[in-house]
């Protein structure tokens, strides 16, 4: 896989460092890290950091963190930096992720380059930029910054209050999250803003038992609105009215862990709906009696985890990998 | 990729997903060659075209156009325009042509809808098609989200107004009510008309009206369907809601403590002895009164505000009343948070301080609301929740649907609370605990997955209940006398047991408890007591709080002396105790300044496995604590405790030497 990708990944190509990041923390939330190369998956991750040429050059505009696959890799120039430099906030989030997994001593990376360039991305309005030369700007991209300082145990990267702002403006009136201000909630974009205030330090775990009243964010509405996300299956959707999907059992199951109100789902029906997604061979499919694939699977193991799935690990859901590795032990 | 059904591919199916994954390896690799060498000619424009035509996830792509357009357009000098000015507008229109065609290939790709804005927004091609186009894609998938955010895109770059688009939405509503989006984009935009009082648009009544019509017939149509539930809160929500936050509590204590609760759910901040006047005749200045938000975090905002008062003595009259009067002043710089609304110009409750030896039960009604705009707004809403409550249980006589039972849950108690908040002394109007109670257990049994949801509300309506009238509340109380002579107190013990508490609510009636039996219900929370700045003796046990953090807001109570919290379920949680007893860098909030080293190790005890205990524990000036009966409380863990208690005298009843 570091080399060639499967013909049905094939269009997934420029993702390669997400789908390296199911692959390796899927095993270790199996309880299967021996299976891992540690070695070979370190210098793979680390041969896809973008690496500015000099000091001065983090102060142009430009990311320099993660590459998403070797093909967008440019040869380097005589000064020994990449032009174009297509660093991207999600294989940064993603590469770091497979990092902590197989506890490699993030102390090592150069983080201080990451932080400076990374603080380029992050708009007035207080939104990140996946990308220098522009692209969307939503929630995603708001944790993968959140998630990364989380890792590197630094905050420099970004101005938390101005991300704060913007995730607060993402609050639909039925209590869920868009991923844009004005735009409808959703499951995914729900996961994002929590996680990433709760990464960030603004909400507390489990405020439902401690200050709902007194928390920034609506907490009885959006309660209320991811509650009624379990549909009739059994299963979580990431909107309503929309069918059921394997990964709002993780995106929506980790909303509610973090309020603290999982207590309220109903975990028996969840279960049976997720294995009805699992294949004969093992992975888990969007929607139960398709083929699986490595996205869903790993969102089918993180929602077994949250269900405390026996011989599961327990996973540290606003980061997304295994809680053992997000604390380092 | 995902989506396809689970059936073992035909030999031919084979090839072809391999000649298609063939084809587009070979594409790529072409296009990465022209990207690396930085080559926009035609040629490579057209292989990339062809790359995003079938793979409009493929990021890079995009980011290669947008260097090409750039690099183009730069090209083209000032000769090359005069010979051909429409030149740069064919070149973004043959973007927008790939963009479209990937967009039909998957209309879900962030790339190619973020491809198409950016074309826009260099403003050298006509919007007038967009609109068009996205009925096509609204066609094809209503819920699509990335059609609805790029219709609020274009209607913003053609400026046009709130209500043409809203006329859309009720087009898209009249043909599928069960469109959540559409409902969505309702809200946003009927937010921004109200708000901006557009003609039409006001007063809000007669719009909330109309609202109330069409969404009803969404209701009616199909009960089960959430898509109108959700706006109907919604719209209940912009009727109910308190606009202007009004002081109606407030709590003289035993001479020392004043606290002021504010009403609503609303946090405030900016409580400061310049917003809020308190005059009295042993206390006649402001200047020097701190007040401080009761809140466990350090958001600056809280429900409760607490300042003390210090009384000159000669002033002090013992067999009198000592009236205190409490004024919101200049209320500019008080604010409600969670809307930012800023506070209106009201006089508050004056209230008579009683002599401390006064066992009378204080019962402190709320303000009554005495301006006439006021007045009419409240009789606008409460006939109009009067009106939706009728409507509601005709519809739950027809249909048994749990959404509908929690809305007339909801509003029913909405009505109480806006009749309790208003009541003139001769309105008799009827409230509905009973009733409220009644479908809230009918739900814990209709849907049990989400019963402890229906008993927290069950719980807050029930002490509503109880805390109601004087009377009701009376029931519940208690003398308390202390057995040894020497101990002139005499408590008056509120007793709320036994009655299934989840959660607890009502607090503002219950300002002046000193004594508090919470014993054998529910609770897994304490949030809220943090109001109860008298009190001094808490009873927790039977209950099912499972973590010391949830104790957090005992730590706001500077009087609290003795705390019971045995058989409850500290440490119980095998799972979390693991993952929340390790000081873990993710945890912001605590721990940081603290140093272990000075404390261990003492027979064994390591205290770094009891970060979470230490925290609440270190900051209560307890005298005496039960804990027995939970799983944590083992003889080390006592020793701990009464380490970080020095002023701890009692533990499980066994006096400490």
């Amino acid at each position: 896989m570091y080399q060639l990708l499967p013909s049905d990944y094939q269009g997934q190509e420029i993702n390669r460092l997400t789908l390296a990041y199911f692959v390796i923390s899927g095993l270790h939330m199996l309880g299967a890290a021996d299976r891992v190369d540690r070695e070979g998956a370190i210098n793979w991750v680390l041969s896809l950091q973008a690496h500015a040429k000099n000091e001065f050059d983090l102060n142009n505009g430009q990311f320099y963190g993660f590459l998403g696959s070797r093909s967008s890799q440019f040869q380097l120039d005589d000064n020994g930096a990449w032009i174009p430099n297509g660093s991207h906030l999600a294989s940064t989030y993603c590469a770091l992720a497979i990092l902590k997994t197989v506890g490699y001593d993030l102390t090592l990376l150069d983080s201080e380059s990451i932080l400076k360039s990374m603080k380029n991305l992050q708009q007035s309005d207080g939104s990140f930029m996946p990308i220098h030369t522009g692209a969307e700007r939503d929630l995603r991209f708001i944790f993968c910054a959140a998630a990364i300082c989380s890792m590197l145990e630094n905050w420099s990267g970004m101005d938390k209050e101005k991300a704060k702002e913007y995730i607060l403006s993402c609050q639909s009136y039925d209590g869920g999250f868009g991923l844009i201000p004005g735009s409808e909630s959703h499951g995914g974009g729900t996961y994002c803003a929590v996680a990433s205030l709760r990464l960030m330090g603004f909400i507390e775990h489990d405020v439902l038992s401690k200050g709902a009243s007194s928390c920034i964010i609506n907490v009885p509405l959006l309660l209320d609105w991811s509650l009624q996300r379990q549909a009739i299956d059994g299963g979580f959707q990431g909107r309503p009215n929309k069918a059921s999907d394997t990964c709002y059992a993780f995106w929506v199951g980790s909303v509610l862990r973090i309020l603290g109100g999982n207590k309220f789902i109903d975990e028996k029906a969840l279960r049976q709906f997720l294995l009805t997604c699992q294949s004969k061979y093992g992975g888990f499919s969007k929607f139960p009696g398709q083929l699986p694939d490595l996205y869903h699977t790993y969102y089918g193991f993180s929602a077994f985890s949250l269900l405390q799935e026996p011989g599961i690990t327990p996973i540290c859901v606003e980061l997304g990998i295994t809680d053992v590795d997000a604390i380092g032990l | 990729m995902h989506g396809r059904p689970r059936k073992p591919p035909t030999p031919e199916e084979e090839k072809a997903y391999d000649a298609k994954a063939a084809k587009l390896r070979s594409l790529q690799t072409q296009f990465l060659h022209f990207h690396h060498n930085q080559i926009y000619t035609k040629e490579a424009l057209e292989v990339c075209a062809k790359l995003v035509e079938s793979n409009p996830e493929y990021i890079t792509a995009w980011n290669y156009r947008k260097l090409a357009v750039e690099h183009i357009v730069s090209s083209h000098s000032e000769s090359d325009l005069e010979s051909d000015p429409d030149c740069i507008k064919s070149i973004f229109k043959e973007e927008l042509r790939v963009t479209e065609r990937a967009l039909a290939k998957n209309y879900k790709s962030y790339g190619a809808w973020y491809h198409r804005k950016w074309v826009l927004r260099k403003g050298h091609s006509s919007i007038d098609r967009e609109l068009q186009l996205l009925q096509v894609f609204l066609k094809q998938d209503t819920r699509n989200f990335h059609a609805w955010n790029y219709r609020r895109f274009v209607a913003a770059l053609k400026n046009r107004s709130d209500e043409e688009e809203l006329q859309f939405t009720t087009d898209m509503i009249n043909d599928n009510f069960s469109n959540y989006s559409a409902w969505h984009n309702r809200s946003v935009l009927l937010s921004h008309l109200l708000e901006k009082k557009v003609d039409g648009y006001f007063p809000k009544e007669k719009v909330l009206t109309e609202e109330n019509d069409l969404v009803h017939q969404a209701l009616f149509t199909d009960p089960d369907d959430q898509s109108g539930w959700f706006y109907h809160h919604w719209l209940l929500d912009q009727i109910v809601k308190i606009k202007t936050p009004l002081l109606v509590y407030t709590w003289p204590p035993h001479g020392s403590n004043l606290e002021v609760w504010v009403d609503g759910c609303l946090d405030v901040e900016g409580v400061n002895s310049s917003t809020i006047t308190i005059e009295s005749s042993m206390h006649d200045t402001n200047k020097d009164l701190v007040w401080k938000p009761l809140s466990t975090n350090n958001s600056g905002r809280a429900q409760a505000w607490v300042t003390h008062l210090s009384f000159l003595e000669e002033k002090l009259h013992f067999s009198q009343a000592n009236p205190i009067k409490v004024t919101m002043g200049h209320s500019e710089g008080i604010k409600a948070v969670s809307d930012m609304i800023s506070w209106g110009d009201k006089k508050f409750h004056s209230y008579e301080a009683r002599p401390m030896e006064s066992s009378q039960i204080n019962f402190s009604n709320p303000l009554k609301n005495s301006d006439d705009n006021d007045l009419m707004a409240y009789k606008w809403n409460a006939e109009t929740v009067a009106n939706e409550i009728s409507l509601f249980r005709e519809l739950l006589s027809e249909t048994d649907c749990k959404i509908g039972k929690l809305t007339l849950a909801r509003l029913l108690t909405a009505l109480d609370a806006m009749i309790l908040y208003n009541k003139t002394s001769d309105s008799n109007e009827v409230v509905h605990f009973e009733e409220v109670l009644e479908l809230y257990s009918d739900l814990m049994k209709v849907d049990p997955p989400h019963s402890q949801f229906y008993k927290d509300e069950y719980s807050l309506v029930l002490l509503q209940q109880l805390t109601s009238t004087p009377e009701s509340l009376l029931r519940h109380c208690y003398h308390y006398r202390d057995s040894s002579p020497s101990s002139i107190n005499s408590y008056i013990c509120l007793r709320l047991c036994n009655l299934s508490l989840s959660r607890i609510g009502s607090i503002e009636q219950l300002l002046w408890i000193q004594m508090l039996d919470l014993s054998h219900n529910h609770l897994h929370s304490v949030e809220g007591l943090e109001a109860m700045q008298l009190l001094s003796c808490l009873n927790l046990s039977n209950n099912k709080i499972g973590s010391f953090s949830a104790l957090e807001p005992l730590k706001l109570l500077k009087s609290l002396k003795a705390l019971n919290i045995s058989y409850n379920e500290f440490g119980a949680h095998s799972v979390d105790t693991r993952r929340y007893s390790c000081s873990s860098p993710l945890n912001h909030t605590v721990g940081a300044d603290w140093n272990f080293g000075d404390w261990n190790p003492i027979d064994g005890i390591d205290f770094t496995n009891c970060w979470e205990a230490f925290s609440i524990f270190k900051d209560l000036k307890l005298t005496q604590l039960e804990i027995i009966g939970n799983v944590i409380a083992e003889e080390n863990f006592k020793l701990f405790l009464v380490k970080v208690m020095p002023s701890l005298k009692w533990l499980d009843g066994v006096e400490l030497q």
